[in-house]
């Protein structure tokens, strides 16, 4: 039940993210430096108030007991901003809680995290650059390699095969999370994924054919190639690992699928540009074909540590 | 028609047997992984205490599990835990400011009380409705005799890459006794390196004075320090050990070639675990002491 | 149809002349993400190597009864069967080894190696000549998998299962996770030059 409730909050925040503003006294607030948090008041406050270290109370979400030590309060010349300084570094990954007495008529208490569309998408590019599929957890290789020969085919196959994880991986997120998990079959996760991709990709393959002939001639072909892709097995699994809620694991699959379109592009792009190469005749098709894949995986090394929200 | 309901039958009938296979497999297998993990983590803690095959743990030694929980009755949150007591089990609950507010005796056995699903179904009939619970860590508080030796910390944060879980082994004054990685997926060669001895072993040694201020020194390890960090490798005599030990007992931690981040999210999971614990077992032993709540440790 | 091999020609095909990593080019995922030691090469092929002799026994027992329409269905169920009941086993009885392999166990399932040594062979042929291949392919998939162990572990540890040969370490490069590309596609081409300078000699020798 609880992950039906946290979905519908998620997308209840989508919605209304831009006017949940908090109602009477803070209408603002954020991490600011590393040992920062900042709090705007709707109103001008009590600056002597505002600024006792004493009138806030401030501890990360799952370790209520642990008070975090407030080093000073700065308060703006309006006295509607407060700069609550502590006297370590934050962990801005997890949310933290900050009640505050004496400032307004009662004791207010509000949530700090970083934003949820951020963490959405850092969800995507992590998935899309950081963790590519391909460069970096090295899955998916075969079909990488049969079908990075020309960009017409690397665009095709690579739309098809995010449209059939996006579309796989959901109904694999809703089979895990309200059957397997709730009955104890987590062992079948293997057989169940492997069927629901195998069902996706022949709905996929009825209805276009039955809808649009001249869609199914483009990229019938790839269907059959992407059963064969472990990229479409291996999300679905990690979505079972990491507990993602539906729109976490939506941004998963969709990185994933976009990395493998990604990887693919440029694969194909240097591969049609290989082909008027001077290629020494042990190292022709795929040896070469590896050791520009592993140029790409060196490169993409360089997208680590990388965090943009 | 007659062809679709072949099919049907076929595939059904072959669904059954599979699953009757994959079924028995399960049965079969999840009795022994549940073995196995146990006997790992054991013989994993054991270690970190410095006990081995050569040099067995004493008859004395006991290990007595804490469960901690957050308690929440409406916005009021506050910190729980269970603890053996001289006769089966007791929840004490205590404020977020380190109050003492309840304690209620647990009706649990001691097998059942190792079962997560069990025990939360236990406390919750003890602690009558309008609360409700959320597990949030365990401690094994290990005596000799009665006395209290050390406490064993397992622990989770993230990586590099993602979570590093680790079981961290404490001194009665919070000084760190040897840390093992459990579980991690950093990148073998660079992050993977934190499970030699050369990284993990620096943290052996180090007091709470130490590790409340520990950071992560961008310098190369020293030569003899690393001989001293690898001395089952090379034999170097104790004496020898500890004398290279102690030069560097106060240092910072020497991050590993390559792998920074791997290195500052394992030194700064270390410091919060060991930060933590020491402030909560502060609290927790003030108000067993208050109380008068007789524990065996 | 029957084949006109014996069992021993049909093993030694599996590793050298159909070697499903250096020849097929099948299932480079593992070769390329978890070949860093000849150990975890040995553990991931030998997983394999169960996986693909139970498929192809199963299958050929069965292949009277399969209906050709759902062939591919019986197949993914087969392998995903038995890859479940391998993940079950080494999660209990080699905890450690387990944890080494990670997500790739589970992955045994989409590799098109397998499905496709069914459809190709084990539908077809008796019940030993498909034990046969199976585990011609199951053994050619784990000589692989070595060898590329084998060529990252010296080059980049120094070591060999763990123990340490050289006594230093030439070059770290060869471990890291990327590196796999990069030997793969060297021992491709070495395989390559091996076979040029073969045909040449014999070329020669026809000449004469």
């Amino acid at each position: 039940m609880t992950i039906i409730k946290r979905s519908l909050a998620a997308l209840l925040l989508l919605l209304v993210l831009p006017a949940m503003a908090q109602a009477e006294l803070i209408s603002g607030k954020s991490f600011g430096d590393e040992n920062e948090i900042i709090v705007s008041f709707s109103a001008a406050v009590n600056p002597a108030a505002a600024a006792d270290p004493a009138n806030y109370i401030v501890y990360e979400e799952p370790d209520p007991d642990i008070r975090l030590n407030l080093e000073k309060v700065l308060v703006s010349e309006d006295a509607r901003s407060a700069t609550l300084v502590f006297t370590e570094p934050l962990n801005t990954t997890q949310t933290h809680i900050v009640s505050v007495r004496d400032i307004g008529p009662t004791v207010e208490s509000f949530k700090v995290s970083k934003s949820y569309i951020g963490y959405l998408l850092s969800i995507l590019i992590g998935a899309l650059l950081i963790n590519n599929f391909v460069f970096t957890k090295y899955l998916g290789l075969c079909v990488f390699f049969g079908t990075s020969k020309r960009k017409d085919t690397a665009k095709g196959m690579g739309l098809t095969f995010t449209f059939v994880i996006v579309v796989s991986a959901i109904m694999s997120w809703f089979f895990y999370q309200f059957v397997m998990k709730p009955f104890h079959l987590d062992f079948l996760q293997i057989v169940v994924f492997i069927g629901l991709v195998s069902l996706t990709v022949q709905a996929v393959d009825t209805i276009l054919r039955k809808v649009n002939p001249i869609l199914f001639n483009a990229f019938g072909v790839y269907l059959v190639l992407v059963i064969a892709n472990c990229i479409i097995i291996a999300v679905p699994l990690i979505l079972a690992d990491y507990e993602y809620n539906f729109f976490e694991s939506l941004m998963l699959s969709l990185g994933a699928g976009g990395g493998f379109l990604l990887a693919l592009y440029l694969m194909s792009s240097v591969r049609e540009r290989m082909e008027f190469a001077n290629i020494p005749p042990t190292f022709k098709g795929i040896p070469i074909a590896f050791v520009v894949a592993g140029q790409f995986a060196l490169a993409f090394l360089g997208f680590s540590g990388l965090s943009l929200f | 028609m007659k062809d679709i309901l072949t099919i049907v039958f076929r595939l059904t009938v072959t669904c059954l047997v599979a699953g009757v296979i994959m079924g028995g497999g399960f049965v079969l297998t999840n009795k022994a992984k549940q073995d196995n993990e146990h006997k790992n983590e054991q013989r994993v803690m054991l270690s970190l205490l410095g006990y081995s095959k050569s040099n067995p743990a004493p008859q004395a030694m006991a290990l007595h599990e804490i469960y901690r929980y957050v308690v929440s009755e409406g916005e009021n949150l506050s910190v729980a835990y269970l603890l053996p007591a001289n006769n089966g089990f007791t929840f004490v609950n205590i404020g977020l400011d380190g109050r003492f507010l309840s304690r209620h005796p647990v009706a649990i056995s001691e097998e059942q009380v190792l079962k997560g699903g069990d025990r939360d179904t236990a406390i919750i009939a003890a602690l009558g409705p309008g609360k409700s619970i959320r597990f949030a860590d365990q401690t094994i508080v290990v005596t000799n005799g009665g006395k209290r030796q050390a406490y064993l910390l397992p622990g989770e944060f993230t990586g590099f890459k993602t979570f590093i879980k680790v079981i961290l082994a404490v001194d009665q004054d919070f000084a760190v006794m040897g840390l093992e990685i459990m579980e991690h997926e950093e990148d073998p060669g660079l992050g993977g390196e934190i499970v030699q001895d050369y990284f993990k072993g620096q943290f052996t040694g180090k007091d709470f004075a130490t590790i409340k201020k520990i950071k992560v020194a961008k310098l190369p390890l020293p030569d003899e320090y690393q001989q001293a960090l690898e001395a089952d490798k090379n034999g170097l005599n104790e004496a020898e050990v500890a004398r290279i030990r102690a030069l560097y007992s106060d240092k910072d931690i020497y991050a590993l070639t390559g792998a920074t981040i791997s290195s500052r999210s394992v030194t700064n999971g270390v410091k919060g675990i060991v930060k933590k614990f020491a402030y909560r077992m502060s609290v927790l032993d003030r108000v067993l002491d208050k109380q008068q709540i007789a524990v065996p440790f | 149809m029957a084949t006109d091999k014996s069992n021993f020609q049909l093993v030694i095909s599996g590793i050298l002349n159909e070697n499903p990593i250096f020849r097929l080019v099948l299932s480079m995922c593992p070769a390329v993400g978890i070949s860093t030691t000849v150990m975890n090469g040995f553990l991931l092929g030998i997983a394999v190597l169960f996986v693909q002799v139970f498929s192809s026994v199963t299958i050929s027992l069965i292949k009277d009864l399969i209906h050709p329409r759902i062939r591919i269905p019986t197949y993914t169920l087969t392998i995903a069967t038995w890859v479940t009941i391998i993940d079950m086993v080494l999660a209990a009885y080699l905890p450690e080894a387990y944890a080494k392999m990670g997500i790739f166990v589970k992955l045994i399932v989409a590799f098109a190696i397998i499905t496709m040594r069914l459809e190709m062979f084990a539908c077809k042929e008796s019940v030993t000549a498909s034990f046969w291949d199976g585990l011609g392919m199951g053994f050619g998939f784990l000589f692989g998998m070595m060898a590329l162990g084998f060529v990252r572990e010296l080059l980049g540890l120094g070591t060999l299962l763990g123990y340490d040969v050289l006594g230093f370490k030439p070059l770290l490069f060869f471990v890291l996770p990327f590196a796999g590309f990069f030997v793969v596609g060297l021992m491709m081409a070495f395989f390559n030059y091996i076979e040029i300078v073969y045909k040449r000699a014999r070329e020669k020798r026809v000449e004469i």
